[in-house]
C-alpha cells in the first residue's frame, strides 16, 4: 500500500467534500464580526482600571488570563509547575526544621516555668507566671524542678528570665 | 504596516487585520467543531487573544498563520473538553451548491431528489469529519476544503511536511471508507 495521497485514487471523495465549501453562515454574519471582537478586546482592557480590579480577582478573569498565557506559551506551564513545586518542597523542609516554633505543651514540657502561648501571629502572649510554690505538699504531688538551659543562662548572665517566680509564699 | 499599528494599540488598524482574516479562521473553526455557535464564539477568542498576545509576536511567520495557530490550538483545547457532548449546528449551504458541477454530477448519479440529498449528505459528510482525530479533521479542512499547501498547514500545526502527508493520507482513508454509501 502506498503512503503517497497523490497515488491512491481520493478524486470522488475531494469532490464530495465540496459540499463544505458551500455550508456558509448567517447572510451578514461578518458585517459585525470584527466589531464584536473590539468591542470585547476594550472591554477587556476596562477590567485593568482600579474599578475593575475587583471583577478582575472576583469574576476569575485573572484565571483566564493565566490559562490564556499558558496555552500561548507552553513553556509557562513549566515554569508555573516547577514554582508550584518549589513551594511545596519549601514549605515541607521549612516544617520539618527543628528551628521551628515549639508548642506551648512542648515548652512547659521542657521545664520553662514560664508559660507562653504562641499564636498562629507573630504576637507573643504572655500567661502569668506559674507559682509552684502554691502546690500543696498534701496533695500528694511534689513539683521537681528541672534543670534546664535556661536555668543554665540565667546564672552565667547571658539571659534574664522574662517572669521571676514566686518566692514561695 | 497594520500589525505594527495594532502592536501600538490602534485598534482601527487590528479591526482591519481582523477583517481580513476573519472569514478563513471561522471557516476552519465551523468545519472542525461542525457547530456555528461553537465556531464564533472560538473565532472571536482566538482574535480577542491575538490582540492580547500581540507583543509576543516576533514576526518570524506571518500574522496570518500565527494567528491561525492560536485559534487551531484552542479548537483543539475545547474539541478535547467537549468530546462526548458534540452537537451539529450546521451552516446553511449557498445557493451556488446546487450549481456546482462537480456535485451536480455527483448527486444525480446517486438520486434525483438532488435538494434533500444535498442536505442528507452535508449532514453524513460532518458526520465523517467529527469521527476524525483532531488533527486528521484538522488535515483535511486545511488541504481539502479550504485548499492550503502542505508547507503552509505544516506551519500551522507546527510540524513537518511528511506528518501532514500521512495525516492527510490516513484521514482520506477513514473518510472513503464512512462515505463508502456515496463514493463509487
Amino acid at each position: 500500500m502506498s503512503m503517497s495521497p497523490e497515488t491512491e485514487n481520493f478524486d470522488q471523495l475531494r469532490r464530495l467534500l465540496a459540499v463544505k465549501r458551500h455550508e456558509q453562515p448567517p447572510p451578514g454574519y461578518f458585517h459585525h464580526f470584527s466589531s464584536q471582537v473590539i468591542a470585547r478586546i476594550e472591554a477587556g482592557e476596562r477590567a485593568d482600571d482600579p474599578v475593575g480590579f475587583v471583577r478582575f480577582i472576583w469574576e476569575g478573569v485573572w484565571l483566564q488570563r493565566l490559562w490564556d498565557a499558558i496555552e500561548t506559551k507552553p513553556a509557562l506551564a513549566g515554569v508555573f509547575g516547577a514554582a508550584v513545586c518549589g513551594f511545596l518542597v519549601a514549605g515541607v523542609i521549612y516544617t520539618d526544621s527543628p528551628t521551628s516554633v515549639r508548642s506551648p505543651f512542648e515548652e512547659t514540657m521542657k521545664g520553662t516555668q514560664t508559660a507562653q502561648v504562641t499564636p498562629p501571629g507573630d504576637t507573643v502572649i504572655e500567661a502569668p507566671p506559674v507559682v509552684l510554690s502554691q502546690f500543696s505538699s498534701q496533695s500528694g504531688v511534689t513539683p521537681v524542678s528541672a534543670h534546664t538551659l535556661l536555668d543554665d543562662a540565667s546564672r552565667s548572665g547571658f539571659a534574664q528570665p522574662v517572669f521571676k517566680l514566686g518566692d514561695g509564699q | 504596516m497594520l500589525v505594527k499599528r495594532a502592536r501600538r494599540g490602534d485598534m482601527g488598524a487590528y479591526d482591519d487585520l481582523v477583517k481580513r482574516y476573519q472569514e478563513r479562521i471561522y471557516a476552519t473553526l465551523y468545519h472542525m467543531t461542525s457547530n456555528h455557535e461553537d465556531a464564533n464564539d472560538l473565532a472571536q477568542e482566538a482574535f480577542i487573544k491575538g490582540f492580547q498576545a500581540l507583543k509576543s509576536f516576533k514576526g518570524g511567520s506571518s500574522f496570518y498563520t500565527w494567528v491561525y495557530r492560536i485559534a487551531v490550538n484552542k479548537t483543539i483545547n475545547f474539541l478535547k473538553q467537549r468530546k462526548n457532548k458534540s452537537q451539529m449546528s450546521l451552516d446553511d449551504l449557498d445557493f451556488n451548491a446546487e450549481h456546482d458541477p462537480d456535485l451536480v454530477a455527483l448527486i444525480s448519479e446517486k438520486t434525483p431528489r438532488r435538494e434533500i440529498s444535498l442536505t442528507e449528505l452535508q449532514e453524513k459528510l460532518n458526520i465523517a469529519m467529527q469521527k476524525l482525530s483532531e488533527p486528521h479533521r484538522l488535515v483535511v479542512t486545511l488541504h481539502d476544503v479550504q485548499g492550503l499547501s502542505h508547507e503552509e498547514i505544516a506551519k500551522i500545526m507546527n510540524c513537518n511536511i511528511g506528518t501532514v502527508r500521512s495525516r492527510l493520507f490516513y484521514a482520506r482513508q477513514r473518510m472513503q471508507a464512512y462515505l463508502s454509501d456515496y463514493l463509487k
